[in-house]
């Protein structure tokens, strides 16, 4: 049975003003390895309807994975119990109109077909490629996420995805590497392993830095993580209309570098392509920084109705688990700069730091857009323009505009990255970043060695 | 839902396991989040299935189905089995010797929240959201939830075991923000409230509408507050900060999984190795450490672990001295110490993993007035707002919604954007008191995040305010 077969089934069972049905379906494995061996492999099979049911503009949702009709009966029951529960939100939007999604790329039947078998096998490539210790996964998934309406909507789209990450580590040595996409074809698990444990190899004998301001070289993992902890609360509308988030009163003020420009763009099949938001809002492309220039934020329905002054959905709409933060950049996209390579960014700065890839953030001050971490597993000083002597992890403690308020350059093409710890249900997202160099990189203490 | 997991461990054993377990669960959990005045999230999820682990030549295998049919648990069986036999790595795993257990736990609980109407949840957010209104408060937010699980445990070497969890709680979030500063205060506990494995009693007790006026107030006062000076000095940590700081910095480092290096390319690893058991000074002698999965009210209470293990309290740190690990039946083996009995799954759909029960800071003695008397200059710090700590667990940076300055044994000025920082074993090295049990607190969170594919465990921590000489506060200047 089709999504949009399981979505009309579950809208048949639900008495409301409007109703709204979303299947969601997830056929993936993960073969997680440590030590060079698989110790966490996860094969998982999953199907979840939710539904939301509006009456006298009160919206009342619940979700069960069943498919049978005492299933579907039992979450119409409680989903209108939740509707009249709720008092009546004069701002509610309603439910998204018809709307043709934008075709897109994104689904691949090699991966699509990928069987457990096949998948550990794709781990022992990686696994067999390291001449050290090797830790992390390889993945592949194929997921369906369909949405009908009473208003008329109905919109499909299969997916799949594939990623590998790789952790070369033993005592005092540690590199990393990681690459992801939407084909089998785009992953090759044993370069991401090689490149791991030349990196690692560059680690051993890691030296203390003395906390101060640095100029650095953010690799894409570095950068893009970073990136999107300030743009989780400064991208998004919800932010805008409380007026408490950075993007508050700064729209349309150069407040980075004009060499940065970035854009939410779910469309672009170098990503993890989407056709349409958890409302049924076809995606847009949104310019969220030109030039250095802030330029919008992404909206839901919710928030553009909130807002008022001709606001509209860009397709931005979040998961309902996820309502509380409001519409979501899940596909942030760099655009590039010269340089040819994250060495050449070296260059250019002459004397610095060089991050691999960052640990553990938190959000210390969501309005100044201060994030705090941890570099690890290939952190480096850049001394008269070349890499050099292996550093300790460092802790930091940024304010991510001030990183981007100076970019001495940025590598010329972006690269895919994972955004996915995978919890909860499968719905793989990236982001496109290039390697950037940073003027402006405030280390605040160091911390543990590379390595296990 | 016994029968289907019996079916489930005969397949995979007629498919080659030489060891075998399934758990069948369904879970149910309602969300009701209001936002100034708003209805946020009305939710209502329930989500089953049956989760098949086995180890085949000493490759491990797991796989689910939502399917709670002899098909779906066949197909999870047999799926698991093919993919230990091609599994990569040299194979040699062994598990901790541990008596086949039969029995069933539920939660005790004096007032089902499924039975409270869904209505009755939103007005109480509701009136709770307004209490919190103040002129500089731009956001308010309150919410409620509830969870039950019922999950069956079968193993092939005889387990049998039912067990019903419940649990709920709630909290409320106060935003002011004016002249480009944004601040947050919480109640009763930051990032999605306090949880316990309780009833609905459990939210009526937290008093929400009744401390919102107070948590509204301190917001807008925050807004005005001076930002905390940084510099070495002496710390007292209020019991809901002191359990992100054992969370983070003894929790974690202390589960054996993590030694063994099993989380690198994720949550990262540990400081500590397995032969420092028995040897390490963690912290001072005033640190003492206990996992208890027996805990009244403790989101890590059960019955039997996710491997069968029956839940058990065991010392971590006693007087400094690293006592204990957190383990399952296969790391208790590589150590040849213990039985296991910290393996836990998020669902049916993920594969346990070591995972911290309810761990306590344990009480020693006086009041947390006493601890401040007791500090001539320093600062008092309340409510967790960030926190990161390195990959294994030595460099830690935590900032809380707000301080206060300490000035002569007594509590000054409010202060704001306060961090600290250390590493953990000078930092727990520099304990000099804990308050007593009338200060001690459970606190329940349920966002703690490990594992590929991500799994949140839902964990308790006692705790009882703390005080630490000679910080690291802010950065060094």
């Amino acid at each position: 049975m089709s999504g949009l077969d399981l979505a009309e089934r579950a809208l048949g069972a639900a008495e409301g003003d409007e109703a709204l049905a979303l299947v969601h379906s997830e056929r993936s494995g993960m073969a997680r390895f440590a030590g060079s061996a698989v110790h966490q492999p996860t094969l998982i099979e999953n199907e979840v309807v939710e539904l939301q049911i509006v009456r006298d503009g009160r919206l009342g949702i619940a979700s069960v994975n069943r498919s049978d009709d005492e299933g579907l009966r039992v979450l119409a029951e409680r989903a209108a119990e939740a509707a009249d529960s709720a008092p009546a939100d004069p701002d509610f939007p309603g439910l998204a109109p018809p709307a043709q999604p934008p075709p897109v790329e994104g689904y691949d039947e090699e991966t699509a077909a990928l069987t457990a078998e096949e998948q550990a096998r794709l781990a022992a490539a990686a696994i067999n490629a390291s001449d050290l210790d090797l830790y992390g996964f390889f993945t592949s998934g194929v997921t369906e996420m369909a949405l009908m309406s009473s208003t008329g909507l109905a919109v499909s789209q299969p997916m799949t995805d594939v990623a590998v990450l790789a952790l070369a580590a033993v005592d005092g040595a540690s590199g990393y590497a990681e690459q992801t996409g939407w084909r089998l074809a785009d992953v090759d698990p044993a370069e991401a392993a090689t490149e791991a444990v030349e990196k690692a190899k560059l680690t051993r004998g890691a030296v203390e830095l003395e906390p101060g301001s640095y100029p650095a070289v953010l690799e894409p993992p570095a950068f893009a993580e970073l990136l999107a902890y300030f743009a989780y609360d400064a991208f998004g509308a919800l932010g805008l209309v409380e007026e408490r988030s950075f993007a508050f009163d700064k729209l349309g003020q150069r407040v980075f570098d004009e060499r940065f420009s970035l854009a939410d763009d779910a469309l672009d099949p170098r990503g993890l392509p989407k056709a349409f938001d958890f409302e049924g809002t076809p995606k847009q492309r949104v310019e969220l920084v030109e030039d250095g220039v802030l330029g919008g934020v992404v909206w839901d329905r919710v928030t553009a109705k909130r807002a008022g002054n001709g606001h509209e959905s860009t397709g931005h709409a979040p998961p309902s688990s996820l309502r509380n933060w409001g519409p979501l950049a899940f596909a942030l996209s760099v655009a590039g700069g010269e340089a040819e390579s994250a060495e050449q960014l070296a260059e250019t700065l002459g004397d610095g730091i060089y991050v691999t890839r960052l640990h553990y953030l938190s959000i210390v001050d969501p309005r100044e857009g201060i994030v705090t971490g941890m570099t690890r597993d290939g952190t480096f000083r850049i001394r008269g323009g070349k890499i050099a002597d292996p550093l300790v992890n460092l802790r930091f403690t940024v304010a991510v505009p001030e990183v981007l308020a100076e970019l001495p350059g940025l590598t010329r093409e972006p690269v895919l990255l994972n955004h996915n710890a995978y919890y909860d249900d499968r719905y793989a997202t990236g982001l496109l970043s290039p390697a950037v160099a940073t003027a402006r990189f405030d280390v605040t203490g160091v911390g543990s060695g590379p390595g296990v | 839902m016994r029968e289907l997991c019996e079916h489930a461990v005969a397949a995979a054993l007629g498919a080659g396991a030489s060891y075998a377990d399934a758990r069948g669960v369904v879970r149910r959990a309602q969300v009701v989040g209001t936002r100034n005045q708003r209805v946020e999230r009305l939710d209502d999820t329930e989500s089953e299935g049956i989760g098949v682990r086995v180890l085949v030549d000493g490759a491990w295998g797991f796989a689910c189905d939502r399917r709670l049919d002899n098909e779906g648990a066949e197909a999870a069986a047999r799926k698991a089995c093919a993919f230990a036999k091609a599994a990569p790595g040299g194979q040699s795993r062994e598990l901790a010797s541990v008596e086949p257990a039969r029995g069933e736990f539920r939660t005790k609980i004096e007032r089902d929240p499924f039975a409270v109407p869904l209505a009755d949840k939103v007005e109480l957010c509701l009136r709770a959201e307004s209490a919190l209104g103040h002129e500089s408060v731009k956001v308010t937010s309150a919410a409620v939830r509830a969870q039950r699980e019922h999950k069956v445990f079968v193993s092939s070497e005889g387990a049998s075991i039912e067990q019903e969890l419940v649990e709920c709680g709630g909290g409320i979030d106060a935003m002011a923000a004016s002249d480009g500063i944004t601040q947050m205060r919480s109640y009763p506990s930051a990032h999605g409230g306090l949880s316990s494995q309780a009833g609905w009693e459990f939210v009526e007790s937290l008093g929400l509408e009744r401390e919102a006026p107070r948590v509204g107030e301190e917001a807008a006062a925050l807004l005005r507050a001076d930002p905390c000076p940084s510099g070495i000095t002496t710390l007292v940590i209020d019991a809901e900060q002191m359990q992100l700081q054992v969370h983070e910095s003894v929790g974690h480092p202390t589960e054996l999984d993590r030694v063994y290096g099993t989380e690198a390319a994720y949550a990262g690893t540990s400081f500590l190795k397995p032969d420092d058991l028995g040897s390490l000074r963690y912290g001072s002698e005033h640190m003492n450490i206990t996992a208890d999965a027996t805990t009244p009210g403790g989101l890590g209470t059960f019955g039997f672990d996710d491997e069968g293990v029956p839940a058990g309290r065991v010392p971590i740190v006693q007087e400094g001295i690293l006592k204990g690990f957190l383990t399952s039946r296969e790391t208790a083996a590589r150590i040849g110490s213990g039985s296991g009995g910290s393996m836990r799954a998020d669902s049916w759909s993920r594969m346990p993993l070591v995972r911290m029960t309810n761990l306590h800071l344990e009480p020693s003695e006086g009041s947390l007035d006493e601890l401040i008397a007791g500090v001539d200059t320093g600062v008092f710090l309340r409510t967790n707002k960030s926190w990161s700590i390195d990959d294994k667990r030595l460099n830690f940076q935590f900032g809380t919604q707000v301080a206060w300055e300490i000035k002569g044994g007594k509590l000054g000025r409010m202060l704001r954007d306060a961090t600290y920082t250390g590493q953990t074993p000078v930092f727990w090295g520099s304990l000099d008191a804990v308050a007593g049990a009338d200060e001690w607190r459970l606190h329940g969170l349920t966002n703690c995040g490990k594992g590929q594919p991500g799994q949140h465990a839902h964990v308790s921590h006692g705790t009882a305010p703390a005080r630490f000489r000679n910080v690291q506060v802010g950065f060094k200047q």
